[in-house]
């Protein structure tokens, strides 16, 4: 579009600057990029200077990690932990699932059971590990049932509010149509309630990790949580970031997964509930 | 007229006038019955096991006579509220600050955030021992430990609440020449209310969960100390009592903060679960 003679001139004239003026929040990235590295630098500087009993910096942290890699003493004691949190967590999403649909379905189950599931859903799980370690010792056992204890009651209760709020139409049609009871339970029941049910399992993902750190600090003999102990009973501060590192990316990865899976199986809703 | 075709139908069809009885109209009595089963259960079966694994219902009604007599469990109970309390208040002082920052300004955010995720992504409990190292075993290291339990879910329900304030409502109170304060206190803060009581009643039950943890390792005084005390006495009685008192704590913090979030917040239910 050709701009006529006077525009031109005018144009000219208030000489609009070409570029945008440098405003920082147009620079969002670089800030944070910085954030960090500012952190990271000050990290290094301070820390070297204080005593490394208390408080160890980024690249002595570096250099801990590769050592304990290499020694092959961490592989070892993270696979321990994840065996059994996979038990823990896997038997509580099946119990959790499992009686959060009979709750939810059948009134007598629901009534037989809520009062000790809402009594053991408000007492605080780690309130619970003194008293599992010295029924079940000191071992795995004590450790799996920490896991699923911490585990079961968000994927139960929200399994249960699930399921209470499939709309009795779809059940009443399925009926009407001649499915039975088990074909309600996988065909309605199960889709209707899975974004809740994923929900759930979100939440629990999370609370089991908490569970099986607390409880192999508390015995503090094998596992990730031993290790904290171990460094921190030691002061190496420099190894203690390690396990703290590890489990950090752990949270992560496993709350990306559970989303990732929660969109594959659940996208047509999004509903959770905070307990 | 006595005796009309309609009466003296529904006489000799003889409709029962009340609805047939049935269990399910009486849920209380299925979860009284329950109970007390289980109760019964417990007793009979706890009095033929060995009292230092398992303990038996009556037992645990006379060791919170004998608890409750000699004061040790109004004790340690205020030794505990008083860390709850102050880091609680810290976390809900600073959370709420820093959420208006991080929400109000972007600049704030991107300085802030990659900080806050990795912090939040780490499981709290992971950093209690060096905590320990830094704090020592008193009341100051279990109101840090409070503090960084709670602190989280407040601070980014507040940014999120505040970044969901609707742009128009920040413009008309612009447009009426309000300064940046009151723009915070009159418009943003009142309209991110309902999602900073949502953050403060997930942080109430993670504050608790962080008491108990802290108590639990440093071991010296409240609740938590006296969970390890006595499950290192095998006083299985005494523990019970603990657990129960915790959990009726969580119960009561849960219940009054779902009060007061009705109160200042009963305008707009909306929550973001971050736990």
């Amino acid at each position: 579009m050709a701009l006529n003679a006077l525009e031109q001139q005018a144009l000219v004239e208030i000489n609009p600057s070409q570029a945008k003026p440098f405003r920082l929040t147009d620079y969002l990235r670089l800030v944070r990029a910085a954030s960090v590295v500012l952190f990271v630098v000050l990290w290094e500087y301070f820390g070297r200077q204080v005593n490394p009993l208390f408080l160890s910096y980024p690249s002595a942290i570096v250099k801990a990690c590769v050592q304990l890699l290499i020694a092959g003493e961490f592989q070892r004691q993270a696979i321990g932990s994840l065996g059994i949190y996979a038990v823990g967590l896997g038997a509580a999403l099946v119990l959790g699932i499992l009686l959060g649909l009979l709750m939810g379905r059948y009134r007598l189950a629901e009534y037989l059971l809520d009062p000790y599931v809402y009594a053991l859903d408000a007492t605080p799980r780690v309130a619970l590990i003194p008293l599992l370690l010295l029924w079940f010792g000191l071992g795995a056992p004590a450790k799996i049932a920490v896991v699923f204890l911490s585990g079961i009651f968000p994927v139960l209760m929200n399994t249960f509010s699930g399921v209470r709020t499939v709309s009795g139409g779809l059940v009443d049609v399925g009926r009407a149509y001649g499915a039975g009871e088990g074909k309600i339970f996988t065909k309605i029941i199960m889709p209707a309630a899975l974004p809740f049910i994923m929900a759930g399992v979100r939440l629990g993902v999370g609370r089991a990790l908490i569970g099986i750190i607390t409880a192999e600090m508390f015995t503090a003999v094998t596992g990730m949580g031993a290790l904290l102990i171990r460094y921190s009973s030691a002061m190496a501060t420099d190894k203690f970031f390690v396990p703290v590192i590890f489990l950090a990316l752990l949270g992560v990865i496993l709350s990306g997964a559970v989303e990732a899976l929660q969109r594959r199986l659940a996208p047509w809703k999004e509903t959770e509930r905070a307990l | 007229m006595p005796g009309s075709l309609d009466e003296r139908l529904v006489r000799e069809l003889s409709f029962p006038r009340e609805r047939p009885w049935s269990l399910y109209d009486h849920p209380n009595l299925i979860r009284v019955a329950s109970v007390l089963c289980f109760l019964t259960a417990w007793e009979i079966y706890g009095r033929r096991t060995d009292p230092l694994l398992l303990t038996y219902p009556t037992a645990v009604f006379w060791a919170a006579v004998q608890l409750i007599r000699s004061g040790e469990l109004f004790r340690q109970l205020l030794v505990s509220l008083a860390s709850l309390s102050v880091g609680f208040g810290a976390s809900l002082l600073l959370g709420v600050g820093l959420g208006l920052a991080a929400g109000r300004s972007r600049l704030a955010e991107a300085l802030l955030d990659p900080h806050i995720n990795a912090l939040y992504a780490t499981p709290q409990v992971a950093l209690t021992p060096l905590l320990m190292m830094w704090f020592g075993l008193g009341f100051s290291v279990k109101v840090v430990i409070v503090f960084l339990f709670a602190f989280f879910p407040i601070l980014i329900n507040t940014a999120s609440g505040v970044k969901n304030v609707s742009g128009s409502m920040v413009e008309v109170g612009r447009a009426y020449m309000a300064s940046e304060q009151q723009l915070l206190l009159k418009v943003v803060f009142p309209a991110a209310l309902p999602f900073i009581m949502a953050g403060v009643r997930l942080a109430v039950g993670r504050a608790l969960v962080g008491m108990i943890v802290a108590e639990l390792f440093t071991a010296i005084t409240g609740l938590g100390a006296m969970l390890t005390l006595y499950g290192n006495l095998f006083e299985t009685a005494k523990m019970f009592v603990v657990i129960i008192v915790l959990g009726l704590l969580g119960v009561g913090l849960i219940q009054a903060t779902q009060a007061l979030e009705r109160r200042m917040a009963r305008w707009k239910e909306t929550e973001r679960a971050v736990s």
